[in-house]
């Protein structure tokens, strides 16, 4: 359902919007999969029974700005769905946009969006009935299902257009291209989210985990990025495919700075820093070892201290 | 890699005029190809079955000079200079760009090149020149980035385009990728081992913390009872952190 979209937008797309759909999808479902006590009716309409906990979808509205043919998803919120009349909570949307106006004026509503892996026939209808805020909505679609082997972000972004199909004038969605755009306060928020530790994350094992852990996935990717490389060249060797001279000719410049932290200078400068770390835990150690030896001679007087005074038979230690 | 883009182009356009030449005509696509500013990958026109029938020919010196500029160096040229018809400028200077890329791509000189190396190569006599040469003919060519240290009179070079291949070099480009692909996988190794060191150090740590604070624990009880109870509760718990126990030493005088 997914021929390229003509209209020569350009769609920027903002990571809180993302942030905001998972986290909504996420809360709605641990709700809907709680330990079984708590709420039967989530904020979600649709199939919501812990029966099916997998088929729900959230929805909700996003808001952003319009620029000639740049169009700026900023932020988004939650909506919800009447099953009744399976359109979105009309009122609530108005207020909200009312709210929202006020606080970042240049804001208008550009679309909704909804979580599941592909656009339906069912969702047009929601689309249309938002033709009237905005005459050409958007309309955003993540999906949540984790898919280790996808490299790209699971979000799609469709607009309707009026094609011929059968003789019948329909509109379908289309897809549409996007692409990330983030101010550096975003940013900062997105990395602290991205790099959320364990809760009890205070002791530095579990920080040192966490940050080996991030530097393992890391090198993973480029070991299969490496081997990949490797079967490539190996079978161009043997022959079994043609020599691309130009991927050679890029491979060669590659390779040729490896390995690349043999220098004397690397050395050097690596050994430094290596023994001022050594140097300032050993430093800490030594600091710590002679306090917990003022307490204990500290100690050691106050026990003491009483039969000095008694007899003298006992001289104070210090 | 823009510099295999830009000259992605100019190779196809070659590739199909030479296709369709033979002989003779070829000599002056050659000399095209090798003075041409942005071009530095010849093994493509190399490739050509047209361009090897040159071989034994009276042409045959064009076909070494497209060796010479896909293979070869300044260095070559000056020994073989007999052989070699006579270079116009523009090939000269495209013999010397290919020079610098190939004193890069030698192991020794991996990332640094000395001033004076370079000098020796490249008939250069003075720095400027040299370095004027570089800036000019190399950097904004796209050929190299770098950064020219004067003080130190080298050239670090973290990147520069590949040149053509020979035959044999491909057993030795294979060779360095899976030393890399070892070491990337000896370093994932060792990752995980340090995660699970630092994931058993901080299990030990916590279970000391425990112990220590049981005995906290007793030791706060121990002196409530002391206080409401008399010598009965005079006993010592066996205490690895070894803190005299202030309690049990103020009743002594008691006695």
């Amino acid at each position: 359902m997914a021929p390229s979209s003509s209209s020569g937008l350009t769609f920027k797309l903002h990571p809180l919007v993302m942030l905001n759909i998972s986290d909504h999808f996420t809360r709605v479902k641990t709700q809907l999969n709680p330990p079984p006590s708590s709420c039967a009716n989530g904020n979600n309409p649709s199939s919501g029974d812990a029966t099916f906990p997998q088929d729900f979808r959230v929805y909700g509205c996003v808001i952003g700005a319009q620029k000639g043919r740049t169009v700026e998803i900023f932020n988004s919120f939650e909506l919800l769905l009447d099953p009744t009349t399976d359109t979105l909570d009309r009122s609530f949307l108005e207020k909200k946009q009312e709210l929202y106006q006020k606080v970042f004026p240049n804001f208008y509503v550009l679309g909704w969006y909804s979580t599941g892996s592909e656009a339906n026939e069912s969702d047009m209808s929601i689309h249309k009935a938002l033709m009237d805020i905005n005459e050409s909505p958007v309309y955003v679609l993540l999906n949540p299902a984790i898919n280790h082997a996808q490299k790209d972000l699971p979000v799609t972004i469709y607009e309707s257009e009026f094609h011929v199909i059968d003789g019948i004038p329909q509109s379908i969605f289309v897809n549409a291209s996007y692409s990330i755009e983030t101010v550096e306060a975003e940013r900062i928020s997105v990395d602290h989210v991205a790099h959320l530790k364990p809760s009890d994350g205070g002791s530095a094992a579990t920080q040192l985990a966490a940050h080996l852990t991030g530097i393992h996935s890391a090198i993973k990717m480029l070991n299969s990025r490496i081997r990949v490389l490797h079967q490539y060249l190996g079978a161009m060797q043997k022959g079994d495919i043609p020599c691309d001279n130009s991927l050679l000719r890029q491979a060669a410049s590659l390779l040729r700075s490896l390995p690349a932290a043999q220098s004397e200078k690397f050395n050097e400068d690596f050994l430094m820093e290596y023994n001022d770390k050594l140097l300032m835990s050993y430093l800490a150690m030594i600091t710590n070892c002679t306090s917990n030896m003022n307490e204990v001679v500290d100690k050691f007087n106050t026990a003491y201290e009483r039969n000095s005074r008694r007899g003298g038979s006992r001289t104070p230690f210090m | 890699m823009d510099i295999e883009l830009k000259q992605a182009e100019i190779i196809d356009q070659l590739v199909r005029r030479a296709s369709t030449c033979n002989g003779e005509s070829l000599v002056p696509i050659i000399i095209d190809a090798t003075s041409h500013p942005s071009l530095f990958a010849f093994s493509e026109i190399l490739a050509l079955p047209n361009v090897a029938q040159l071989e034994g020919t009276s042409n045959a010196v064009y076909l070494d000079v497209l060796r010479l500029f896909a293979y070869g160096t300044w260095g070559d040229y000056k020994c073989n200079a007999s052989r070699i018809p006579q270079l116009s400028p523009d090939q000269i200077l495209k013999l010397k760009q290919l020079t610098v890329l190939h004193l890069l791509s030698q192991t020794r000189y991996c990332i640094v090149l000395p001033y004076d190396a370079l000098m020796v190569e490249l008939d250069v006599t003075n720095v400027r020149e040299l370095e004027d040469f570089l800036i000019n003919d190399c950097m904004y060519a796209g050929i190299v980035r770098g950064k020219l240290d004067q003080l130190k009179r080298c050239f670090e070079v973290p990147f520069a385009a590949g040149r053509d291949l020979r035959p044999g070099q491909l057993g030795n480009m294979l060779h360095t990728l899976s030393n890399w692909l070892n070491t990337s996988e000896n370093l994932l190794v060792s990752i995980q081992d340090k995660i699970k060191w630092a994931d058993n150090m901080s299990e030990m740590d916590k279970k000391h913390r425990k112990e220590t604070e049981g005995v906290e624990e007793l030791k706060k009880s121990l002196s409530m009872k002391g206080d409401i109870g008399g010598r009965g509760h005079n006993e010592m718990f066996g205490e690895p952190s070894g803190v005299m126990n202030y309690q049990e030493d103020g009743m002594r005088p008691k006695r």
